[in-house]
């Protein structure tokens, strides 16, 4: 390559540079690529670390008072001197609140008794304190006994230990009666060895992974959103992909190459920076409020005013999509059909083919990768996209995944979560910001992960083409 | 293109497929495009009643929002240019290629990650940390710069031996240790220094002395989290002109006596300088259609000011937040849809600007160059 | 348009066969060979709502319990603002419409012109507005006036003089943060809508007042800097912020606490709604009906306060057993 040899010849040149400018221009490389990277391990750090077991604090105040949690964070007080910390104090039904601030001068003791648990509730969240018994009928298991207990009984399903209750104490004395029934999980992180937190972590990872959110999208996990973000891309791609290469095919293949051929190609190709939102407009008033409203008017007329496709759904969400993405997908293929030498299509023509065997036979094979390329590339950008969807159809909380037993199996009707939507929700409508922000960074962790898994297959796709053409050529 | 006649009996077969296929795709790619056009013809539509009835009270509260639109593209633009162009010089004429390699895909990664993500880390993490550090944040648009020449200066200075292990065409790679110590160092120094000399605290300084609000959600926010995700789309293309530039033009200066950052300034940049205005104006199409990052670190204030300290609404966060409530036929609902409307020409306009330049460009080099 | 279709298709061959052929025509079109939808007639099951982002957690709470006891039952709930629920009751696009502030007459309207019949208003708990501050701002108590002149340009309640800084309140005039830093709820919320007609006396909001995309946004704003005031909903109230009390007529400052809220002392104080698409003489489906069942029992208004809200009164409850 010429722009290489070149480069090298001004790096010989440059061996000694002694101005500042390029200094300036290497540190905006360096800049960037400390951006990217401090982005990329902040969210890995507290995405995964969430999942962690984290280490119980017994406080003692100078005021006598004590209390038990996990710390969170701290920052400086303001207009004066000293730092205050957040802690995680749970107990939201005896309490009244979650989190508690407390001002580092003001603790006297920070003790981590190895017998302090956290019982993860149903209805009320994170209780934190101490376990004293579990009452069930007319037994009654104390101490390590009843810790033991406790373990078999989690394993039941929930039904099977209606009877059972838990006696806990805060650590300031007061007493809580728990049913067995509504605790999801108890653990005594502080007692815990590293590798009983490991498996703690990765069953807490999975936990996130498999299963639906809980109390109010503030707990739980991601997997209807995982599940909706994967339906929707591949509802999408089935409709993009022969649309795209249609398009491409008549664009570089068939219509007359002239100014106008070009212009479109401008056109198409300007597409992809047309902001997304701009495609969510559209989505919303042709797709939902035109067709979906007309189809509703002609074929579920008895379920009005119960909307049936004349709301945002998966059908709209991923159409709309489909045609954001368009111009992706025909871009990617064009380069690959431009990329196949005209060679081959004369000598197609010339053993007798006609232009349908030569397209199907010979440019199409050839331009297959370039498709895929363009293919992967528009989902890595239809799973990242929000903004078109909080108008054509996501939903803050479905939790009936749109495929099911039911007859279509397929609801393209329904609402659905997706992942991107699921973030952005969780951060700023949920009750407690402070109490989703680990969750936020999980799921923004396993969203970029996404985007950037296909986005490295696409680059990988794209760079053994090159090679594998280069070799022909 | 017309196909030879063969002497084969499947032949009016084989033709009629062949015509029914040409028929198809060319049904299909027309379809495509005019589904494409449908587009336009939609937002025109939905707002002639508004243009029609000329109502001036409706475009009285859309300016606030072009303005926002505005302000963050430029204050994205502000911070993404200098990065994105000075990257995009040094990795396309100075960086060595095994680096480039690896370097520039990694860039372009940047790129990928979600706009909501950016947001949130913007909105909820950067917002209120900067708030808290107003000091030591603007220190550190100044320090950075600073500290980059004094590597270089450290650099020169250092013996050969050092100079040959940390060459300058990986200096994009070993430059980052060196700036996150840099920065440190600028955060650990910062409070003493707005101690020192700034009585204590900036905020107060710039409330009292030159009556300025600060909002947590600002201009400067959004710039930054904005520029994050404008500068690999300004990245790329800038790198890709400037790569293309044929070398016999720069060795030509040189030979003329040209210094090398003559040569460079004057000549290489100077070549690809419609490549790199196309990259600018792809990155401007993207930070005015950007929704995400707005909505979550903007602060959505529909204020006109120019201080930035202070938040603003842009087109496309309005409609992010506002359409769905909006009820079809209202006047909120044509409104917002103007603004999607005015988008699009303003995306596409630019666009299109820019992709003519750069298949000029391409064709003038094509010409220059020969070989490539 | 569209009606006219329909009339014409009506006239010719039978609906029904009209209806197959063009469902089949859409299938084709859409190529997706392997698209079908649920008969109209079977109920599925699926509640669908639309409304009010203050409510969403207490919704999608009832959801869950709803879900527990009829594991057939699912809700699915897209939260925007309470603006949207009247549009989305409108335009057919749901038949539950939650509302964290009661119709305006201008949308009773429209509902009433649309369908012939007024939707069902159900209270479904109680809430109220707080102005919140910095957990560490002095600040404990305003008046009426002094809140909108504070938030609003248009001194609606009868203030004197707007207030911008932290120095003109008497309570913090050594707290040198300079100018108050005002955080609120976007044009769509109820909170929004609300708190401008009850404490702005339907006034202007001034034009830098932050708006976020949700209440919680809101607070956790607020209670990242000192200099900063914001209205939200009662439930968001978290330690990170200090909701301050607020003067009633007589002159005494009220707390938001439960008793006051409950009882309507505190002046912001509001009903939640929950606004039922039902063409008088029909009655509900089923999976409809429990979830409004529900919502009236005991067990539901528990849930509600564990939500943060307050239960509404048992009279109130028995008031609205007409559905």
């Amino acid at each position: 390559m010429t722009s290489a040899s070149h480069a090298a010849s001004l790096r010989r040149r440059f061996s000694r540079a002694n101005d500042v400018w390029p200094w300036l221009c290497a540190a905006s490389v360096a800049l960037s690529l400390l951006m990217l990277g401090a982005l990329l391990t902040l969210l890995l750090v507290r995405g995964l670390g969430h999942f962690w077991p984290a280490t119980l604090e017994e406080i003692t105040l100078s005021s006598g008072e004590t209390f038990a949690g996990e710390a969170v964070r701290e920052v400086a007080l303001p207009q004066q001197a000293g730092e205050e910390r957040l802690y995680f104090t749970g107990n939201q039904d005896i309490e009244g609140v979650r989190w508690r601030w407390v001002a580092i001068d003001e603790i006297v003791e920070r003790a981590q008794p190895k017998d302090l648990i956290r019982v993860e509730r149903s209805p009320w969240g994170d209780f934190i304190g101490r376990l004293v018994a579990i009452e069930q009928g007319d037994q009654r298991w104390q101490g390590d006994a009843a810790w033991q207990q406790l373990a078999t009984l989690l394993t039941l399903p929930a039904n099977q230990r209606q009877e059972s209750q838990l006696l806990l104490t805060t650590v300031d004395g007061q007493i809580l009666r728990q049913p067995l029934a509504s605790v999801v999980s108890a653990q005594a992180p502080n007692a815990m060895s590293g590798w009983q937190k490991t498996r703690a972590w990765g069953e807490a990872v999975w936990r996130f992974l498999s299963e639906g959110p809980r109390a109010a999208n503030t707990d739980g996990g991601v997997w209807p959103a995982i599940f909706g973000t994967v339906l929707m891309v591949i509802l999408m791609s089935v409709m993009v992909t022969p649309f795209g290469v249609l398009a491409a095919i008549y664009l570089n293949e068939i219509a007359h190459q002239g100014r106008l051929t070009r212009l479109v190609r401008i056109g198409v190709r300007n597409l992809a920076g047309v902001p997304s939102i701009v495609y969510g407009v559209f989505g919303l008033g042709v797709f939902v409020y035109g067709i979906g409203g007309s189809l509703d008017e002609w074929f579920f007329s008895d379920t009005l005013p119960s909307p049936t496709f004349g709301t945002g759904g998966l059908l709209w969400a991923s159409l709309t999509l489909a045609l954001l993405t368009l111009p992706v997908v025909i871009v990617a293929t064009e380069e690959g059909l431009a990329r196949i030498p005209e060679a081959q299509r004369e000598g197609a023509v010339a053993l007798g083919a006609t232009r349908l065997e030569m397209l199907t036979r010979i440019v199409l094979p050839m331009a297959a990768p370039a498709m895929l390329t363009g293919v992967i590339l528009a989902v890595a950008r239809a799973a990242g996209e929000v903004a078109p969807l909080m108008l054509v159809g996501v939903a803050k909380l479905a939790p009936q995944v749109p495929i099911d037993g039911e007859f279509p199996y397929l609801h393209l009707e329904r609402k659905f979560m997706h992942l991107g939507y699921h973030l952005f929700d969780t951060a700023f409508h949920g009750e407690d910001v402070q109490a989703a922000i680990p969750l936020v960074y999980a799921t923004a962790l396993l969203l970029v992960l996404i985007v950037l898994v296909l986005n490295l297959t696409a680059i990988f796709l794209r760079h053994y083409l090159r090679r594998q053409r280069g070799n022909e050529c | 293109m017309t196909l030879p006649r063969l002497p084969s009996s499947r032949q009016p077969l084989r033709l009629l497929k062949d015509r029914m296929a040409t028929g198809l795709i060319t049904a299909g790619g027309i379809g495509v495009l005019l589904a494409i056009l449908a587009i336009g013809v939609f937002l025109v539509w939905e707002t002639l009643p508004l243009l029609a009835i000329g109502d001036t009270f409706a475009l009285a509260k859309f300016s606030p929002l072009a303005w926002g639109t505005l302000k963050a593209a430029l204050a994205a633009l502000l911070f993404a240019i200098p990065v994105a162009l000075g990257a995009a010089i040094y990795s396309a004429l100075f960086m060595s290629a095994r680096l480039r390699a690896r370097i520039k895909p990694a860039l372009e990664m940047m790129e990928a990650i979600p706009g909501v993500v950016v947001g949130f880390i913007a909105g909820l993490i950067l917002a209120p940390w900067v708030e808290r550090h107003l000091a030591s944040a603007l220190m550190l648009i100044i320090w950075l710069p600073l500290s980059a020449a004094l590597a270089g200066l450290l650099w020169q200075l250092a013996k050969s031996r050092l100079r040959r292990r940390l060459a300058f065409s990986w200096a994009g790679l070993w430059l980052v240790p060196w700036l996150v110590f840099m920065v440190a160092i600028a955060l650990w120094l910062a409070p003493w220094l707005e101690q020192q000399w700034l009585g204590g605290d900036l905020r107060q300084l710039l409330d009292q002395r030159y009556g300025m609000d600060y909002a947590a959600r600002n201009a400067l926010i959004v710039g930054v989290a904005m520029g994050f995700a404008v500068i690999p789309s300004i990245y790329s293309l800038a790198e890709d002109a400037l790569a293309d530039v044929p070398s016999t033009l720069i060795e030509g200066a040189q030979a003329l006596g040209a210094s090398r950052w003559q040569a460079l300034w004057k000549v290489a940049l100077v070549a690809a300088g419609p490549g790199i205005f196309s990259a600018i104006m792809i990155g401007a199409g993207r930070a005015v259609g950007e929704t995400m990052i707005v909505l979550m670190a903007s602060g959505n204030t529909a204020l006109f000011s120019a201080s930035p300290f202070e938040g603003m609404r842009s087109m496309a966060a309005a409609i992010a937040i506002e359409l769905p409530e909006a009820s079809p036929g209202g006047q909120t609902y044509h409104l917002l849809i103007l603004a999607a409307l005015v988008l699009f020409i303003f995306t596409f306009l630019v666009n299109t600007l820019a992709e003519v330049v750069r298949q000029r460009l391409r064709r003038r080099f094509r010409q220059m160059g020969g070989t490539l | 348009m569209n009606t006219r279709w329909t009339t014409l298709f009506n006239k010719g061959v039978t609906f029904a066969v009209w209806r197959t052929l063009l469902s089949w025509a859409v299938v084709i079109l859409m190529l997706l060979p392997s698209l079908a939808w649920g008969q109209p007639a079977t109920i599925s099951g699926t509640l669908g709502a639309v409304g009010s982002d203050t409510m969403a957690g207490l919704m999608l709470r009832w959801g869950e319990t709803l879900t527990t006891r009829y594991p057939e039952v699912k809700l699915q709930f897209q939260a925007s603002g309470s603006a949207s629920a009247p549009t989305a009751l409108m335009a057919g696009t749901t038949r539950l419409g939650p509302m964290s502030r009661p119709m305006t007459g201008e949308e009773r309207d429209n509902f009433i012109e649309r369908y012939g019949y007024p939707p069902l208003e159900l209270k479904v708990a109680r809430d109220a507005l707080i102005v919140v501050v910095h957990r560490h701002n002095p600040l404990r108590a305003l008046t009426r006036q002094q809140v909108d002149e504070i938030f609003s340009t248009s001194l609606a309640c009868g203030g004197e003089a707007p207030i911008r800084r932290w120095e003109q309140l008497p309570a913090t005039r050594d707290w040198s943060f300079g100018s108050i830093a005002l955080h609120g709820r976007n044009l769509a919320s109820g909170t929004h809508g609300l708190f401008q007609q009850r404490a702005l006396c339907g006034g202007r909001f001034r034009n830098d007042i932050s708006e976020h995309p949700g209440s919680s946004a809101v607070v956790a704003a607020v209670g990242e800097s000192a200099n900063a005031m914001g209205y939200a909903g009662f439930n968001h109230l978290t330690p990170a912020v200090h909701a301050l009390s607020l003067y009633n007529d007589e002159g005494i400052a009220i707390p938001p606490n439960e008793a006051a809220i409950q009882s309507g002392d505190y002046p912001l104080s509001r009903y939640l709604y929950l606004y039922v698409n039902l063409p008088p003489g029909e009655r509900l489906p089923p999976a409809e009906q429990a979830l409004l069942r529900l919502i009236m029992s005991d067990e539901g208004q528990q849930i509600a306060r564990a939500s943060g809200f307050v239960p509404l009164t048992s009279s109130v409850l028995d008031d609205q057993q007409r559905w």
